[in-house]
């Protein structure tokens, strides 16, 4: 308990509380079921890719390539219902394979050549908007069949359905990250590369999977996102990447790696959401979202950098005789 | 202690790039004995650690035998299954995982585990707590930890996998006499249950405390095995030094009036009550083990590290550095160890490694190199130092290690330092060119220049110092006349502390 209270994510808890607070104030709407809801399902997009971004931060990495990725299986999808049919199960098992291929493609750059991933997934994303905007000529696809719409319109107690692939998609990483021997070496990785190869783990097939973990969240995106959208458009992924790694790192995690939690990350979609939704309501103008939200991701990765450096400095002490030892 | 062969290595070389770090070395561990390995820096003691642990491959040729059978690690989960485990002297742990997952995630690895069951390691990790005779919570965070508990967490690692072999490399470096003498206590009981120990140290009353037998190594030889009993510090260390590597004899050279003067310069945490005076015209060398803190005062004499007390005098002046903008403009030029990562331009041509630091007076008004002067700068340089090939257009990574050091040295000396720091400046390049920069430095003290040599190589400092300062723990342990001074003196001062010998705590 005490733990909890000192961690990151009580923080964050707190910000996302006093928010509440000054929005409801302002705007009573805010505090009911239906705006909540509302807020949620809008946010399971952003929220289950950022479950896939949380691993590549943890271990130091970042992938910018998501909002291409993401917007290249919506289309992939899309033409496929269109033109051939199919049925959920086989929409489900391409959007999320082809995502999962695409973050192979960057995995492989990143753990067989080494390449730094920023530049991995710079280049990825580049080619994959570009190939879209030859695929699609920039159209909309619009005449998506009427039982992935219907399907998008379940809800089970009053739940829409896109929220439960958002709690699927935490609990399952939560289950990687802390009851698999992969997922401890994501920690592993991103807490001292070195030490995790000397441990004996395989750093290049972590982060294969983790990519590839990634690729598979982003299609599972993909999908949740067009039965929500009930079209598909090209481009509406623009700057997704941002909103994505801003959630992570507002989260807790910290983006020289080795920290970060399914929990944290949650967190870090609700305050991203309620921001939003917030300054919506108390009539706001947006653009003070983008300044609010890059401020804090500034403040939170000083914060961890200025730390990382003092144990930097303790680690390379020197034991001068005659001076009390550092250690005990 | 039983007397049965359990390791053997025969013929083990490893060749790095223009060095030969390890050269056929035949040796054996017995089980249940502890073996120290000693020698000076870049003997090859750390080569030899990372091939038995599986960090490193040998060169074909070379066998190592487990119980009279062959084995080959490629990987160090190989060295793992054959139950040699290695404590780091980085410790090698993970700061942002629990003291459970520190000492268990590597067996879990070795186990080919792909879940995570939290209650067995718990116990796991409880059991060999228990086996050290160690309290500590499991649940806490590695870096929150002592350094003296992250060592022990990192023998309870060992622990979990059996370990037949059981090395630490300087597992003293931090901490207290009493975390040492438990420390040995530990070691003595794992001795007891038939575990091997490969101890590595640079503090000699403590390899003469806890081992059975002790190996010498020397630039990468094998100078020999003896039982404790055979040794005593005096001779250990005239096994330990003693290189073959001979240069060009020193010769006396006058010096000039006092140029920079340090008074009780201390950091802490890095140095302590550091005081010396360079002359004009002087090379001084600063040696010493490496972490004994002789990097350090050269970065504060640079600026780069700020001292809590003490001053430093420049020519009777004293001067309030505190950045290396301002070093520089008072005439103080520092090269660091780290050659390719700190001091060229890596993929760029000879003509821009060398110019780049005097761009500014090569451009006419308008900020425009001027080509013709940059040919006379470039060409004078390369002249003036020798660089071989003369090309100014080949890039600088295709030089040898030799002339890429007199490329950095000529940058440097475009400032026309009054004081020349040079850290390990002969660090990875061949005999020859050692000599070459050694010549090199002599000319430039000639001139007037006060130079400060860091340097682990014996027989280099002695070749080319006037005057020799030995740094031990963050302090001066003693200065030579080079007329004093010999290796055997040198590396007494450096392991035991010197004349004044201070107490080891």
């Amino acid at each position: 308990m005490k733990q909890l209270l000192r961690s990151k994510e009580a923080g964050i808890l707190l910000i996302i509380v006093l928010l509440s607070l000054l929005i409801t104030l302002k705007n009573p709407v805010f505090l009911t079921s239906s705006n909540l809801l509302d807020i949620l399902k809008n946010n399971t997009v952003p929220g289950i890719v950022a479950m896939g971004m949380l691993l590549v931060i943890i271990t130091g990495g970042i992938d910018v390539s998501v909002g291409a990725m993401t917007a290249a299986v919506t289309v992939i999808i899309g033409k496929y219902m269109v033109h051939a049919g199919g049925n959920l199960l086989t929409v489900f098992l391409l959007g999320c394979g082809s995502g999962a291929i695409l973050g192979a493609i960057n995995g492989f750059f990143v753990a067989k050549l080494d390449i730094p991933p920023i530049v991995v997934t710079l280049g990825t994303m580049s080619i994959i908007n570009g190939g879209m905007l030859y695929y699609t000529g920039g159209s909309w696809i619009t005449n998506i069949p009427k039982w992935f719409i219907d399907f998008g319109r379940i809800k089970l107690l009053g739940i829409p359905v896109q929220i439960l692939f958002l709690v699927g998609a935490a609990v399952l990483t939560h289950w990687v990250l802390r009851y698999t021997l992969i997922g401890r070496g994501v920690f592993a990785v991103g807490g001292n590369p070195i030490a995790a190869v000397r441990a004996g783990f395989h750093k290049d097939k972590i982060l294969l999977f983790l990519y590839s973990y990634l690729g598979f969240m982003v299609g599972l995106a993909a999908v949740v996102h067009t039965s929500i959208m009930r079209q598909v458009d090209p481009n509406a992924f623009f700057s997704f990447e941002m909103t994505v790694i801003a959630a992570v790192v507002l989260g807790g995690a910290n983006v020289l790696g080795g920290e970060g939690s399914v929990f944290g990350t949650i967190l870090g979609v609700m305050m991203l959401a309620v921001i939003q939704n917030g300054l919506i309501l108390a009539w706001i103008p947006t653009y003070w979202q983008q300044i609010v939200v890059g401020a804090i991701i500034l403040l939170a990765v000083s914060l961890d950098v200025m730390q990382n450096r003092r144990r930097q400095d303790q680690l390379t002490r020197i034991d001068v005789a005659g001076e009390a030892p550092f250690g005990g | 202690m039983a007397e049965e062969r359990f390791l053997q290595m025969e013929d083990l070389s490893k060749t790095y790039p223009g060095v030969k770090a390890l050269d056929k070395i035949n040796m054996e561990i017995r089980a249940g004995e502890v073996h120290a390995l000693v020698g000076e820096n870049g003997a090859g003691k750390s080569t030899l650690i990372k091939i038995l642990a599986g960090a490193e491959i040998p060169d074909p040729g070379g066998r190592i035998l487990i119980d009279g059978e062959p084995v080959s690690f490629a990987h160090p989960l190989e060295a793992l299954r054959r139950r040699i485990a290695v404590t780091y002297q980085d410790l090698s742990l993970f700061p942002n995982l629990s003291v459970v997952e520190n000492i268990t995630i590597s067996r879990k690895i070795e186990e080919g585990a792909r879940h995570i069951d939290w209650r067995e390691m718990r116990s796991t990790a409880q059991d060999a707590l228990a086996k050290l005779d160690l309290d500590i919570d499991l649940t806490t965070r590695l870096s929150d930890l002592s350094l003296a508990n992250q060592q022990l967490v990192a023998i309870a690692r060992a622990l979990v996998h059996d370990a037949r072999l059981l090395i630490l490399d300087e597992p003293t470096s931090s901490l207290s006499a009493e975390e040492v003498n438990a420390l040995f206590r530990v070691i003595s009981t794992l001795k007891a249950q038939g575990m091997s120990i490969l101890f590595i140290s640079h503090k000699l009353d403590e390899v003469f405390a806890i081992s059975d037998r002790i190996t010498v190594l020397r630039d990468g030889q094998h100078v020999g095995t003896y039982l404790r009993e055979e040794l005593d510090e005096e001779k250990l260390i005239s096994l330990m030094v003693g290189r073959k590597i001979r240069f060009m004899q020193y010769e006396k050279r006058s010096v000039g009036k006092p140029l920079l003067e340090v008074k009780h310069l201390h950091k802490k945490g890095n140095f302590a009550d550091i005081s010396f005076t360079l002359h004009q015209g002087e090379i001084l060398g600063l040696t010493g083990l490496v972490g004994a803190g002789r990097t350090e005062v050269a970065q504060a004499i640079f600026g780069r590290i700020i001292p809590d007390s003490g001053q430093i005098y420049l020519r009777g002046k004293e001067m309030k550095i505190t950045s290396t903008t301002q070093a520089v403009q008072a005439g103080i030029a520092y090269i660091p160890e780290s050659r390719q990562t700190q001091g060229l331009f890596l993929g760029k041509t000879l003509a821009d490694n060398l110019s780049v630091t005097r761009l500014d007076s090569l451009a006419n008004q308008f900020g425009i190199i001027r080509i013709d002067l940059l040919k006379d700068y470039v060409g004078k340089w390369i002249q003036r130092l020798s660089i071989r090939p003369p090309y100014p257009k080949m890039l600088i990574d295709q030089f040898s290690g030799g002339n890429q050091q007199k490329a950095i040295l000529a940058k440097w000396l475009a400032y026309e330092p009054t004081v020349l720091i040079v850290d390990e400046p002969t660090n990875g390049i061949d005999v020859g060119a050692k000599s070459e920069i050694h010549q090199l430095l002599r000319e430039l003290a000639d001139q007037g220049i006060g130079i400060i040599m860091i340097s682990s190589e014996l027989p280099e400092v002695l070749a080319v110092c006037d005057r020799i300062l030995v740094m031990r723990r963050g302090r001066v342990a003693a200065e030579f006349p080079k007329d004093d001074a010999t290796q055997e003196k040198i590396m007494n001062a450096a392991i035991l502390g010197g004349d004044a010998r201070q107490d080891v705590s």
